[in-house]
């Protein structure tokens, strides 16, 4: 059953007296375990259907269920909450907190999660270690590499046992041994602890970990 | 548990600092300015707080202490005869000149009752014998006159509107608003001294009642007999001779303007790096977001900013404001700062910064976390 899954999805937006059409309903679903490739050219969609998915924001038709749940489009509030219980980003930016160690990074979202104490703290070492990171555990973001920074962000998008795993151009500022390392880490994460991966990328060696590709070009989904 | 709000603030020092120093800078211009302007008050009614006398009768409509006006001291005797009285007794206040050694004339407001001791004057002595008052022409004069009558010391002579007077001694303490030296001598000798006036006459009365006795009774019975004066309780007449020179002066429009501008100032510097610093953190905000974070844990981050800011903040002003208390003393300033003047600052100081963090709040309640996905 999946886990992720969208259904004619259609989303507008007014441009000055103009509504203009990104997505012309998009259905896409993921399976837990599975890895997922949307491939597309830049402004096809693919982000702005990944936000969707992601309960960022909200369609102007169509239907987005997580785990089972169905979002409701245009509640902020709920989709936040659906947000913190079942869905774990990954940034081509990292965006990690500068201020944070890479073991508080993780810690932090944690909390954010609702986990706190002891256990949280166990929960991000243990995340951590699985991205081979136990002895930069307590470096900042400013001492660690590109390809570790991706790592410290993985760990904490799947800290919290998320059951969505959604990751933005994960590779577009890694180098290509690295980016083959970090997407080594997905193909894992889904094959080991059954998370469904959805991945946007240009990056064609994303299609050798994915068990699907789908290319988005002008809005529709071509598979 | 992970401190963001902590870690952020600290993570980049330089702004911490400043948006600290504005906080303490603001603190300390409050903390100060209220601490001379209640050692100025102190000033004008420390004799009255010192004086043993529950209440005081003046002439009719007397602005405050220093500025006495006279009536006869035989309406002592209509006070005494009150049930309830334990003792009352005549005080004159009154201006004299001394002529100093330079030939230039200074003022000095004399304190003269006839039973020093009964009621504390001098209540602090530097040097002296107060019995000494009767031996002749001696006087006591407080040694804060130095400032202004240069020194002197027990056993010199001066001229003091015209008669020869010794130094029998020097109190501590007693002081005036206007910064006249205040001094100390026997009744009957004020009276000569000044006899045009004070001729069988008197400034005050000054009024003991007995344990247990109906203050407010009293009060009305002494105002029934001398309806041509009036009768205030000692934290009434006090009062009103403070708010005299607060009205008259202006100090109290200008403690209001530098609490204001203080308040201002803190808010400013505290707003403006608060709200820099949110601005430049606001992918970190829309990361929280990003992360299920919601408004309101944002809100707390900001929140316990404002509120680190506020108490180191107000920690480092309070302390450079106890480090300038020498200093004000030395030149003769005083800075009183009552518990209630520390906890209101203190809590006005947590409001200021919630306040000017209420800036970064609304902003960062439109953060829309999808900026996270732009590069």
């Amino acid at each position: 059953m999946a886990v992720l899954e969208a259904r004619n999805i259609i989303k507008e937006y007014q441009e000055g007296k103009e509504r203009s059409r990104i997505l012309h309903g998009v259905s896409l679903s993921v399976e837990p375990g599975e890895v997922v490739a949307l491939e597309g050219p830049s402004g096809s969609g693919k982000t702005t259907l990944l936000q969707i998915l992601g309960c960022i924001l909200s369609a102007t038709e169509g239907e987005v269920v997580v785990n089972g749940e169905r979002v409701l489009q245009g509640k902020a509030q709920a989709q936040a909450e659906l947000r913190k219980r079942h869905i774990g980003f990954v940034f081509q930016q990292y965006n990690l907190f500068p201020a944070l160690t890479a073991l508080e990074n993780v810690q932090y979202a944690l909390q954010v999660k609702g986990h706190k104490g002891p256990g949280a703290k166990q929960e991000a070492h243990r995340w951590i270690e699985e991205m081979g990171l136990g002895d930069r555990a307590n470096y900042l973001p400013r001492d660690l590499s590109g390809g570790q920074k991706q790592r410290v962000a993985i760990a904490r998008a799947v800290a919290g046992q998320p059951a969505v795993l959604l990751a933005d151009e994960p590779t577009a500022n890694l180098d290509s041994h690295v980016g083959e390392q970090v997407l080594q880490l997905f193909r894992q994460l889904a094959t080991d602890h059954k998370r469904a991966v959805l991945i946007v990328t240009h990056d064609p060696k994303v299609r050798e970990i994915s068990d699907r590709v789908l290319r988005i070009r002008d809005g529709l989904i071509h598979a | 548990m992970v401190d963001l709000a902590l870690r952020m603030l600290l993570h980049d020092r330089l702004r911490f600092v400043i948006t600290v120093s504005g906080v303490a800078f603001a603190v300390n211009l409050i903390l100060s300015q209220v601490g001379l302007f209640f050692g100025l008050l102190s000033n004008s009614s420390v004799i009255v707080r010192n004086i043993p006398a529950e209440l005081w009768v003046t002439s009719k409509n007397t602005p405050n202490v220093d500025f006495a006006q006279a009536f006869p001291e035989s309406y002592v005797n209509r006070v005494r005869s009150i049930p309830g009285v334990q003792r009352a007794d005549n005080l004159i206040v009154t201006f004299l000149n001394i002529t100093l050694p330079d030939g230039a004339t200074e003022g000095t407001v004399t304190y003269a009752v006839e039973d020093f001791e009964a009621w504390h004057l001098p209540w602090k002595l530097e040097s002296g014998d107060i019995r000494d008052r009767r031996r002749g022409n001696f006087m006591f004069t407080d040694a804060s006159a130095v400032r202004r009558i240069g020194p002197f010391q027990t056993g010199d002579y001066r001229q003091v509107s015209g008669v020869r007077m010794r130094y029998a001694g020097r109190s501590l303490g007693a002081t005036s608003f206007t910064t006249t030296p205040v001094s100390f001598l026997d009744y009957r000798l004020a009276q000569r001294m000044n006899s045009n006036l004070l001729e069988g006459n008197t400034t005050y009365i000054l009024v003991k009642t007995e344990p247990g006795a109906d203050l407010k009774a009293i009060k009305s019975e002494i105002q029934r007999r001398l309806p041509h004066n009036d009768v205030y309780t000692r934290e009434e007449w006090a009062k009103r001779s403070d708010a005299y020179w607060i009205k008259n002066t202006g100090i109290g429009l200008n403690a209001y303007i530098t609490v204001f501008l203080g308040i201002l100032v803190g808010v400013v510097i505290v707003a403006q790096t608060l709200y820099t610093s949110t601005m430049e953190h606001i992918k970190e905000f829309g990361t929280v977001k990003a992360i299920g974070g919601s408004n309101a844990d944002i809100y707390r981050i900001l929140g316990r900013q404002a509120v680190v800011a506020a108490v180191i903040g107000f920690t480092i002003g309070a302390l450079l404001t106890l480090a300038m208390k020498p200093g004000v003393s030395a030149i003769g300033l005083r800075l009183i700062l009552p518990a209630p003047v520390w906890m209101t600052v203190g809590l006005g100081t947590l409001l200021m910064c919630l306040l000017s963090a209420g800036v970064s709040f609304r902003k960062v309640a439109n953060i829309d976390p999808g900026l996270v996905f732009r590069s």
